[in-house]
């Protein structure tokens, strides 16, 4: 077992530690840190104004009239509906401090890469008619939200390349010795933000003497709308989790590292169902980044709470007892070191069949409960991924929601049982040997 | 007093162990300063800071801590496994000021 194991490790490692050092991932990964409190905010808010309780909207229009929902719209509409912006900043200032730049400066420079790509057009089709004017004068929502994500990654980090190439060359205006150093600092960022501005100013050229008229259009259909739909699949769904579980299998943060390239797709699937959520329309995707937190990681990566529970309840050395004690609390916010690492979970041959498993079964039961209707799709609301069971379900899906999930507690239980059967029964010996 | 500063990715596995090494550090009647933080945050929270410490999953982070650290004279190292699964305030604790120690020779 052991050898199979290293032989795993020794392919694993080096790709772990590829996409966990990779510059460009890292920025893409703590840029989005930076962002999503932000966005769960603002698509917090949109639960007020779609509470999932009979009766809500009669009562609030009664009370505030028609327009009581713009309250709570009005966040949602500076937050996620715009989060390319969020996010174009967060990836660009933490590749600048990467690189020892100045990450203020580099960040609004990356933005305004950002907005020289988008014309400031918007369509507009009055009512009743079937003309379509162009309105000028507008920032067009439509591609700050997450439908301009893809091209607001590759912005941010082209920009801040072009930035640290421009320093690095020297290409800055010097001032002399006397002048104070913020008014140096604010020359010195001159030539690398003219430099990069039109660059960017090119290629939007560019792309209007094309059929796709816009950068956006072109990223969006070639490359965001297949990737975003493939990762929405239960297929790259079961991948992703297979390879989070590998990973935690050598104690490595699989979710950290896969989430460096998952996180777009996953978040882009959510705002998309909160898109149409709010606008009343059908939810266009099963999986999200909420069916993946909330779903398949209960009690953490591996589904584990049910194990905690098993701990407790069913073993009897005091090992298990103790661990079980000592991550029940933790696990019922989705938190689960102190089992994986403390059972151990990590490079134990028995634990990791069920650790690994486990996810993979209830994304399977969870994909075909959605698409059968027995529960709704996810709403898209960005539910932080430390929401306890059933709390979690039913903000995402209502009371169903939360039935899904306890029923994916019974299963993973009766899962994990038998292997944390057999781990008791060792420490059980070893401790009768022990004392 | 001495300032110990754990990183992991969320910052919350390791704000469950800092207050078992504040227990820990009550009982031995030693003075320190603990904070937690997600590791994406690192840069700015590593002023005045004595040791830090990485929780086992995000290892591969320490790359980036040692040379953010390395530039301030921070010493850095893994927490293990074992240690933080079982949540040990002490030896944690005792880890961490080794590191100090051996830093200041």
């Amino acid at each position: 077992m052991n050898k199979s194991m290293n032989k795993l490790e020794d392919k694993l490692m080096p790709i772990a530690n590829a996409i966990s050092q990779n510059r460009y991932l890292v920025a893409i990964r703590d840029g989005f840190m930076t962002a999503t409190p932000l966005l769960i905010i603002g698509a917090m808010f949109l639960l007020f104004s779609n509470f999932p309780i009979k009766g809500y909207s009669e009562f609030m229009t009664k009370v505030f009239g028609e327009n009581w929902s713009i309250f709570f719209d009005r966040p949602f509409e500076t937050t996620m509906a715009i989060m390319t912006i969020f996010v174009v900043l967060g990836i660009s200032y933490n590749l600048a401090k990467h690189y020892e730049l100045d990450g203020l400066s580099t960040a609004v420079i990356a933005l305004v890469s950002f907005l020289v790509l988008t014309p400031f057009v918007t369509d507009f089709t009055p009512e009743g008619s079937k003309e379509i004017f162009k309105v000028g004068n507008v920032i067009p929502i439509e591609w700050m939200g997450s439908k301009g994500l893809f091209v607001g990654i590759i912005t941010a980090i082209l920009s801040t390349e072009i930035v640290r190439f421009v320093v690095k060359k020297g290409w800055v205006i010097r001032m002399p010795e006397g002048v104070p150093p913020s008014v140096s600092k604010s020359f010195s960022a001159l030539i690398p933000a003219i430099i990069t501005i039109l660059l960017f100013d090119v290629v939007r050229l560019l792309f209007s003497i094309t059929p796709f008229e816009t950068i956006h259009n072109f990223i969006f259909k070639i490359l965001q709308a297949p990737l975003t739909n493939l990762g929405g699949t239960l297929g790259a769904t079961l991948l992703a989790n297979l390879l989070i579980g590998l990973l935690w299998s050598f104690g490595i943060h699989g979710r950290s590292i896969v989430g460096a390239i998952m996180d777009p797709i996953w978040l882009a699937l959510s705002a998309e169902n909160l898109a149409a959520y709010q606008a009343g329309k059908s939810l266009p995707h099963i999986i999200t980044g909420q069916f993946q937190e909330i779903y398949l990681q209960l009690g953490g990566t591996g589904s584990t709470l049910a194990l905690c529970i098993a701990l407790i309840l069913v073993c009897k050395s005091k090992r298990c007892k103790q661990i079980g004690k000592l991550s029940i609390v933790p696990g019922l916010f989705n938190i689960n070191e102190p089992v994986v690492f403390g059972l151990p979970i990590v490079l134990n041959p028995i634990m990791l069949i069920p650790y690994i498993a486990t996810p993979l079964v209830l994304c399977v039961i969870s994909y075909f409960a959605i698409s059968v209707g027995f529960v709704p799709r996810p709403n898209g609301i960005l539910v932080p991924w430390t929401t306890p069971p059933v709390i979690g379900g039913f903000l995402m899906a209502g009371v169903r929601g939360s039935l899904l999930q306890i029923v994916e507690l019974v299963v993973s239980f009766f899962i994990y049982l038998p292997f944390v059967k057999a781990v008791d029964k060792q420490y059980v010996k070893e401790e009768q040997l022990d004392a | 007093m001495k300032n110990i500063t754990l990183f992991c990715a969320a910052g919350m596995s390791t704000s469950l162990l800092i207050t078992k090494m504040e227990r820990a550090a009550r009982e031995k009647n030693i003075e320190v300063s603990l904070n937690a933080f997600p590791q994406a945050e690192m840069e700015r929270h590593l002023d005045n800071v004595d040791a830090v410490l990485l929780g086992p999953q995000i290892r591969y982070v320490l790359p980036k801590a040692e040379r953010l650290c390395g530039k301030k004279g921070i010493p850095v190292d893994v927490i293990s496994p074992a240690d933080y699964g079982m949540m040990d305030g002490e030896k944690v604790l005792e880890q961490a000021l080794e590191l100090i120690d051996k830093n200041k020779k």
